[in-house]
């Protein structure tokens, strides 16, 4: 049962890290770029939905509908400052660039919050239900997990039925064809940027239920998020919602069997194995070697 | 020639640095950090800037030749810390090895993200493992090293200064060198390269690991000096940025960018973290040290040194991508 009990929790801390991927994959897909600020976008959203819960009194999960508008036109607009100078740049100069962005948030938000961790503790955050007699199931991250296949639900129906969405697609299929074919890419850009802001910073609320909350958290989510997008192959979305889900699983089962010490280092050697054996992902289609 | 007479120059000029300052310890101390920084981003150079693979994970190197000497060192007390030093550069070869024969069959992002990957898994295990000293970090006692004073920052300020002579020797070699040229017609076009009988993985793998061993010295001299090393001051992620930052800021793929980028960024880093610009605003009056903003200035720009580092990045990237150097040869 133990095997059955970390696979289900480790599937519904998957399901954020796939959010959090499926937005970094689309910022490569559609624009070319490695996004490392994600972490610290992430990051960002654990702080919103922490003072949506204390200063607004919202719940962390209907705070969603505050977060993602806020967190899109945070990303729109850091793409039109920022972002779309490098675009065409090579690709250390975008890696730079958003390193740096990170640093200014995450610092930033050092300055004004301090390192203490901070904990979001509503109504249900400890209670869990029982399914098969003796499975535990985390209230709070199963929430988590509903909210996730919703919003991967709508990301689908928008980039399937929307004229913007196909126009985001022919953009990440081929840029220059989809200028000639009067698509404005630069603007695509930066509603791409801006959506994988909002899809990072609703994966950072939808995990503040059940993580601390402190200016680096979204460091050890980079990594993650990197190895979500690796191993569903850059720039696939589908590859990083199954991404997102395996490294869940692999990690929870590796604090099971192995150690919680040692869950990271296993992510990563999997990142190395995949690049080593499988350079294109699991499930991509676009060569990388 | 020019530049011979310029480095032959400012290395003697070099050398009788600490006894001007009359062997002050703490402006020593600032000059062994800026040769320090000065020589890691021109170890990082030799991979990032003349092959244009940029490593994001530079840390593990030094980490490593730090961890290596240290680990040798507390275990058998007795050893030549010269032994350590070059155990240290075996393990470091050994890491940048591996790393290369997995990434450097790939293009663009890949490397980069290799480069972490491994780093972190290098950083985690060290923290994980038990002779490692784990979060707690590695003490060194009582060292000796044929007679010389080790509890003076004297000796370590001149090992600083002969590596990153090395260092730059090493490089100015390469610039000259048929290596030099493979390299960048590799960071240039890599397709180009490879058609015209460049053998790219083994370039791009022999540069990386000169880069690692030059990293490692630095790490195991880092190491003796300050005789206490823990995962954060070794092997974190901030420790590669701010090595491609020093180079950056400098000039990358030039031989004196890293060096001026050290100059410049050290004492930088140095004063907001000993709160210089705070306590001269508010000892010049601009802020009352009692209002909000005075008790920022007073308090929390001490705290603010990686935020500036963010900040001089993304200006870096935007409106000078070739560094201080690179402005300077396109105005000439």
């Amino acid at each position: 049962m133990l095997f059955v009990q970390s696979l289900v929790s480790g599937l519904l801390t998957g399901g954020i890290y796939a959010l959090a991927g499926m937005g970094m994959s689309m910022i490569f897909g559609v624009m070319n770029v490695s996004n490392f600020a994600h972490g610290d976008l992430m990051m960002l959203g654990m702080y919103m939905a922490y003072f949506a819960f204390t200063l607004l009194h919202v719940d962390p999960y209907l705070s969603l509908v505050l977060i993602l508008p806020v967190a899109f036109l945070f990303g729109f607009v850091l793409e039109k400052i920022f972002i779309n100078r490098v675009i065409l740049h090579p690709h250390q100069n975008q890696i730079l660039l958003t390193i740096g962005l990170g640093l200014i948030m995450s610092n930033s938000a050092l300055l004004a919050f301090t390192s203490d961790p901070k904990i979001l503790t509503t109504a249900y955050s400890s209670s869990s239900i029982t399914i098969f007699n003796d499975v535990f199931v985390s209230v709070p991250l199963l929430r988590s997990f509903l909210v996730t296949c919703l919003i991967t639900a709508l990301l689908y129906l928008f980039l399937s039925r929307t004229r913007t969405g196909m126009a985001l697609r022919a953009t990440s299929q081929n840029r220059e064809a989809a200028q000639l074919m009067g698509i404005d890419v630069s603007k695509m850009s930066a509603i791409t940027f801006g959506i994988g802001t909002a899809l990072s910073a609703s994966a950072g609320a939808l995990i503040a239920p059940t993580y601390y909350i402190y200016p680096m958290a979204g460091h050890s989510f980079l990594l993650k998020a990197f190895t979500v997008c690796v191993l569903g192959g850059l720039g696939s979305i589908p590859g990083a919602t199954l991404g997102g889900l395996i490294i869940g699983i692999v990690e929870a089962l590796s604090s099971t069997y192995l150690s919680t010490d040692w869950k990271d280092v296993v992510v990563f050697t999997l990142f190395l194995a995949v690049l080593l054996l499988r350079p294109q992902g699991l499930f991509g289609d676009k060569g990388g070697a | 020639m020019k530049s011979a007479l310029l480095a032959a120059a400012l290395l003697l000029s070099a050398l009788f640095l600490p006894k001007l300052t009359g062997h002050d310890p703490y402006l020593v101390g600032v000059m062994i950090e800026v040769l320090r920084m000065a020589a890691l981003a021109s170890a990082w150079n030799i991979i990032g800037g003349y092959a244009g693979q940029y490593s994001f994970g530079h840390a593990a190197y030094f980490g490593a030749g730090a961890y290596a000497t240290s680990i040798i060192l507390t275990a058998y007390p007795a050893t030549d810390p010269l032994l350590a030093l070059v155990a240290g550069i075996a393990v470091s070869c050994l890491i940048a090895l591996v790393t290369g024969s997995i990434v450097f069959r790939l293009r663009g992002h890949y490397f980069a993200l290799a480069s972490i990957a491994v780093a972190e898994i290098v950083r985690l295990s060290v923290l994980n493992l038990e002779f490692t000293g784990g979060a707690q970090g590695l003490l060194l006692s009582d060292l000796s090293f044929h007679g010389l004073d080790l509890n003076s920052k004297t000796p370590f300020y001149f090992g600083m200064l002969m590596l990153l002579a090395l260092t730059m020797g090493v490089t100015a070699l390469l610039s000259r060198a048929r290596m030099g040229y493979y390299l960048q017609a590799i960071r240039e076009d890599e397709d180009a390269a490879s058609s015209l009988g460049i053998d790219i993985a083994r370039c791009k793998n022999s540069a990386l690991v000169v880069s690692a061993a030059l990293t490692s010295v630095a790490g195991s001299l880092y190491a003796l000096y300050i005789r206490f090393i823990d995962t954060t001051a070794v092997l974190d992620l901030r420790l590669s940025i701010e090595i491609i930052l020093t180079a950056i800021i400098g000039g990358v793929g030039t031989i004196w960018g890293p060096l001026l980028g050290a100059i410049l960024l050290v004492p930088l880093a140095e004063m907001l973290r000993s709160n210089f610009f705070g306590q001269t605003l508010v000892s010049l009056g601009v802020v009352s040290p009692d209002s909000p903003a005075g008790r920022f200035f007073a308090d929390g720009l001490a705290h603010a040194h990686v935020l500036v580092y963010g900040v001089i990045t993304v200006l870096c990237i935007l409106f000078m991508p070739t560094g201080l150097l690179g402005l300077f040869r396109r105005e000439r």
